[in-house]
């Protein structure tokens, strides 16, 4: 355990210090508010019902399709390939502690760091509520949480290809790649018939934040399929990690 | 405390370990001696749980790194080739942060981290970052970093590269007094012989991933006291004619050096010194010193690897 929350102080203490994570941050912000903003000042459903900010915001805007899939790559991107370009990675696996605890501990450093992204996108609409504005609470916690889940799931997916060599260009990438699929495959195929169709409307991740999380409901499948699948990439990644001890 | 039997690491086709098998005991120094790709890195990497066995079994303080690796890991300190830390942190916080994972906690994680880094000669250092450090600076770090739980084993993969002779002499001494007033069993490897000649209580012999030798400096230098060496001084840049006619008038004598003024003998035996004598007395040539020479471990390296350990043995 105290080996653990060395590992997890460090991975967090090691993102508070990086200034390009701080760029990255601040790109999302302005990015994400510039988004708040047409939201509210363009968008005519939003307009007519503030109520539905929430759904527009957490479900099917910009945020969900662009930004989202490619900024946790950018945090995890050096998680485990700036250990393997340092040299670093040598000393850490051959500590006394297991190989699990430092990808858990890796994704939990990054997942908490990640709260700071979603803060910052929280308090635009805590500014909004209290310059007057009737907010759904319920449908903004809803939308929060479910994009907090799908971020759960991208920064697993990040991690995983952090792991794959030293190249950081490829971390960020690649699990920016393997993101943008998640979300465009069952997109693009969920019209389709037969088993496919089946597959991609039930892996459909806009939908599961348009109409779960940001209508205000808790979806215990959405919940499901996000934690399971970034249990998935956790897995994954820990095979990657525990595969140069394998025998050849 | 270091147990190694027949252990194997196969990469795909390349064998890089075959069939090892030796004893490090507590309080005593085992250099590695080798060529790059000898397997000596792939040797301590194994025994430091980085990588598994092809084949073969290896324990540390009676912990199997197979089938027990942490507890082995936790009775190990290990330096590799090329340490590193992350460079954001600095040397105090990197300290507490491996200690934190060798599990020590709060009083004793300062106490120990300063401790070490006391020892080790760094203690004005720990608000440095890792980046900003001199190499030998950094190998001290990671000498600490090995050291901090205060294992009964230590590995130490190349721990001279980097330092300059003053801290070489330090840190010898230190690897020693490591050994044999605290009893830790420690293996170390270098393909600077002087330093293996110095440090070790024995030397292991590796080439291409086999062992060629293993015994104490003594032990293996014997090996080639059979044949003396003996150096001549020459006047007036007469080496070059004497070097190609000795090996044709005494059949055995080696030419191990030559130089414009000077040549390194290797007799076939003890009663060629005379006869070379007596030779040398009708030639031209003007020897103005005539020094027998002990074999030094850099022969025994050279004959090892050359006659893939069968010669010396």
């Amino acid at each position: 355990m105290r080996a653990f929350a060395a590992l997890l102080r460090r991975e967090i203490f090691s993102l508070l210090v990086t200034p390009s994570v701080y760029l990255l941050l601040g790109v999302w912000y302005l990015l994400n508010g510039i988004l708040f903003v047409y939201a509210l000042d363009f968008s005519p459903e939003v307009q007519s019902d503030l109520s539905l900010l929430p759904q527009y915001f957490f479900g099917s805007s910009l945020l969900v399709w662009l930004l989202l899939p490619a900024f946790p790559p950018l945090v995890t991107l050096r998680l485990l390939a700036e250990e393997l370009r340092l040299g670093t990675l040598e000393p850490l696996l051959t500590a006394p502690v297991s190989d699990a605890a430092v990808v858990l501990a890796k994704y939990l450093g990054a997942s908490l760091f990640f709260l700071l992204f979603w803060g910052g996108v929280l308090f635009l609409f805590a500014v909004l509520s209290l310059l007057g504005a009737p907010l759904d609470w319920a449908r903004v916690l809803g939308g929060f949480s479910g994009a907090l889940l799908c971020s759960l799931l991208f920064l697993a997916v990040g991690l995983f290809a952090s792991s794959w060599s030293g190249n950081l260009v490829l971390a960020a990438g690649g699990g920016a790649a393997i993101n943008y699929l998640l979300l465009f495959l069952p997109a693009i195929a969920e019209n389709a018939a037969g088993p496919v169709g089946a597959v991609a409307r039930a892996a459909h991740i806009p939908n599961m934040l348009d109409r779960g999380f940001a209508a205000g409901l808790l979806d215990s499948y959405a919940a499901a399929f996000f934690l399971g699948l970034a249990g998935l990439f956790l897995f994954l990644t820990w095979v990657r990690l525990v595969s140069r001890r394998w025998v050849p | 405390m270091i147990r190694v039997r027949g252990l194997t690491k196969r990469y795909g086709p390349i064998m890089a370990v075959r069939d090892l098998s030796f004893e490090v005991r507590p309080g005593e120094v085992l250099g590695f001696l080798g060529p790059n790709g000898a397997g000596k890195t792939t040797t301590l990497r194994i025994l430091g749980g980085f990588l598994p066995p092809s084949a073969g079994e290896a324990a540390v303080a009676g912990h199997d790194l197979t089938r027990a690796s942490i507890p082995a890991r936790r009775a190990t300190g290990y330096l590799p080739e090329n340490f590193a830390a992350p460079p954001e942190l600095r040397v105090g916080e990197y300290l507490r942060f491996r200690a934190g994972l060798k599990g020590l906690g709060g009083r004793a994680r300062r106490r120990r981290c300063a401790e070490v880094a006391e020892l080790l000669g760094f203690g004005d250092r720990l608000r440095q970052p890792f980046a900003a450090l001199s190499k030998g600076f950094r190998q001290r770090v990671g000498l600490a970093d090995a050291l901090l739980a205060d294992p009964p084993a230590l590995l130490l993969d190349e721990p001279f590269g980097g330092l300059d002779p003053l801290q070489r002499v330090e840190f010898r001494a230190f690897l020693l007094r490591l050994a044999h007033d605290q009893e830790k069993a420690v293996l170390f490897s270098s393909h600077v012989l002087p330093e293996v000649g110095q440090v070790a209580d024995r030397i292991l012999v590796l080439d291409r991933g086999r062992m060629l030798a293993c015994g104490s400096r003594g032990e293996l230098l014997a090996r080639l006291e059979q044949a003396p060496r003996l150096r001549l001084r020459l006047a007036g840049g007469a080496a070059a004619g004497l070097a190609a006619a000795l090996p044709e008038a005494f059949p055995g004598l080696t030419v191990l050096a030559a130089e414009a003024d000077g040549l390194l003998l290797r007799l076939a035996d003890a009663g060629q010194v005379s006869a070379l004598f007596r030779w040398l007395a009708g030639r031209p040539e003007e020897v103005v010193a005539f020094q027998p020479e002990e074999p030094d471990l850099e022969e025994l390296f050279r004959v090892l690897v050359a006659g893939g350990g069968e010669e010396a043995a």
